[in-house]
């Protein structure tokens, strides 16, 4: 799986990193948020599947292999 | 205008559906009409308040509310193009300032968010944990040898006012002086008698606001007030109206929605004392998502007004230049479509993308600030009155939720206990000390610890 933020969407809800706080880092300056790593570790798929549903913007895109 | 082209505007603002906020009844019957207004009509147009669309459903919420050709702008002074903000009906009450940023479009809204970005973030805000912490024990420790207490008087009313005034560097102890007047302009009609003393509370902050920031321009200290003095746009600095419309709106914005949240999910709590105890025992796992719940179930700040800023076409619907929409966070937060169960609180709800705090560039920039305080008062309850019990004869929700859902009282009765440490005043003393000391309200890009409270 690969995920990546979609920074023109991005508002800094902050819902991915309160549901998946080891993929997804918010800036300091305004909580937007980036994904940590585009491959997603296995045992984080769920969270991160999670987290795109979560998304109130709809800014989280993943690619499911 | 000819019979014609009235007659081909009445078949374009179809399908039509009485829609008016600002009363009892769309209160007592919210849940109805939004089932009514999703499955009939999720764009309709009303001819309330001089006519105006409504847009009910999750989706046209969610595409509006990011559509690039629809204005936030309040156009005071006809400068413009005339467009009246994000009040529907336009208020009477603030006309010499607009909402600040809320009220604006890029690129101006642009240059005040990113100029206040710093302040609000989840990092800047995490470091105002410990005073947070601190103001809620004080609060609580004021009433907690009572056995009473009212959640929204005592404690809900005063953590957010007490916070805003630090992050802005206005003197703590004025809180009351702020928060009084900013709850009762909210549930106090125009046309109520009590309508003129709650002006002059209001006029009173107003000028408060205007003296804190000749004191602060004259002798600089951290804060939000010091970053709109601050700001230069091509050289110039913010224009004073907009300083004062801006510092408005993150009182007005900050302080009865916070409340309204908190009072809320304590009375929801105390009605399912099972629910409460269970989010008391899991709270590492469910106090976020129940924060999240709450924020979508209760919707404190119920939607927004916009006007279209030109012709769009969006689910079947025209729309003209100039007309006036408004945009329902809380019905989107019902929509079936989107919450299975909508109408349910379920504390650990998965995929809870709810609209409380809007959607698109205006996302509350408190958001950050109403999640901690939120949690910070809840957690503490639950702490030191874990058995509190709501009386339903002295709750007083407002009458009407066109502006805030909120509430006046929630008396509550519980176990007493021993205080841990002294009572509000003393402690807020303490904290403008330690404010002060720390400059806590330095953004987070000149200061990155946490608050050190002794």
């Amino acid at each position: 799986m690969k995920v990546r933020v979609d920074q023109e969407r991005c508002q800094g809800h902050t819902l991915c990193a309160m549901i998946a706080p080891e993929m997804f880092q918010l800036s300091d300056i305004d909580g937007s948020s980036s994904a940590v790593t585009e491959v997603v570790p296995s045992d984080q798929e769920d969270l991160v599947r999670e987290a795109a549903h979560s998304c109130p913007e709809q800014a989280i895109l993943i690619e499911e292999d | 205008m000819s019979v014609d082209d009235t007659t081909a505007d009445d078949e374009r603002k179809q399908p039509r559906y009485h829609f008016d906020r600002h009363t009892s009844d769309y209160r007592m019957r919210f849940e109805k009409i939004t089932e009514e207004m999703q499955e009939k009509c999720p764009i309709a147009w009303s001819d309330t308040y001089g006519g105006h669309w409504v847009a009910a459903s999750s989706e046209a919420v969610f595409e509006l509310a990011r559509c690039p050709h629809v204005s936030n702008d309040h156009d005071l002074r006809g400068e413009r193009r005339g467009y009246k903000g994000i009040s529907i009906p336009t208020a009477q009450r603030i006309s010499a300032t607009r909402g600040g940023m809320l009220e604006m479009d890029d690129p101006e809204h642009r240059w005040y968010r990113n100029l206040l970005n710093p302040y609000l973030s989840p990092a800047a805000v995490k470091r105002w944990e410990p005073f947070i912490d601190e103001v809620v024990r004080a609060a609580l420790d004021e009433k907690i040898e009572e056995g009473r207490i009212d959640f929204v008087d005592d404690l809900a009313n005063v953590v957010p006012a007490v916070l805003t005034l630090a992050m802005l560097g206005i003197p703590l102890k004025r809180w009351e002086m702020y928060s009084e007047p900013t709850h009762a302009a909210v549930y106090t009609p125009e046309h109520s008698p009590d309508a003129a003393r709650v002006a002059e509370q209001h006029k009173q902050m107003g000028l408060d606001l205007v003296n804190s920031m000749l004191e602060i321009r004259e002798n600089p200290r951290p804060g939000l007030v010091n970053a709109l003095l601050n700001m230069r746009i091509d050289g110039e600095p913010a224009p004073d109206l907009e300083i004062m419309g801006m510092l408005g709106l993150v009182i007005g914005g900050g302080f009865d929605t916070t409340t309204a949240l908190t009072a809320h999910s304590l009375e929801w709590l105390s009605q399912h004392p099972d629910q409460r105890d269970r989010l008391s025992r899991e709270r590492d796992i469910l106090l976020d998502p129940a924060t999240e719940e709450f924020l979508r179930f209760f919707t404190p700040a119920p939607g927004d007004g916009r006007t279209f800023s030109d012709e769009v076409d969006l689910e079947g619907h025209h729309f003209n230049e100039g007309e006036r929409l408004w945009i329902s966070w809380a019905m989107a937060n019902r929509d079936p479509s989107v919450f299975h169960d909508p109408n349910q609180v379920l504390l650990d709800r998965k995929g809870n993308r709810h609209f409380s705090f809007g959607i698109g560039v205006h996302r509350c920039i408190g958001s950050n600030v109403a999640r901690t305080v939120f949690k910070s008062m809840v957690t503490a309850v639950l702490d030191r009155m874990p058995d509190y019990q709501c009386d339903p004869e002295g709750t007083v929700h407002y009458d009407t939720i066109g502006v805030i859902q909120g509430m006046r009282h929630l008396p509550a009765t519980f176990t007493p206990g021993r205080p841990t440490g002294p009572g509000l005043d003393e402690t807020l003393d303490k904290l403008q000390r330690i404010c002060d000391e720390q400059e806590l309200a330095r953004p987070i890009t000149e200061r990155k610890e946490a608050a050190k409270i002794d």
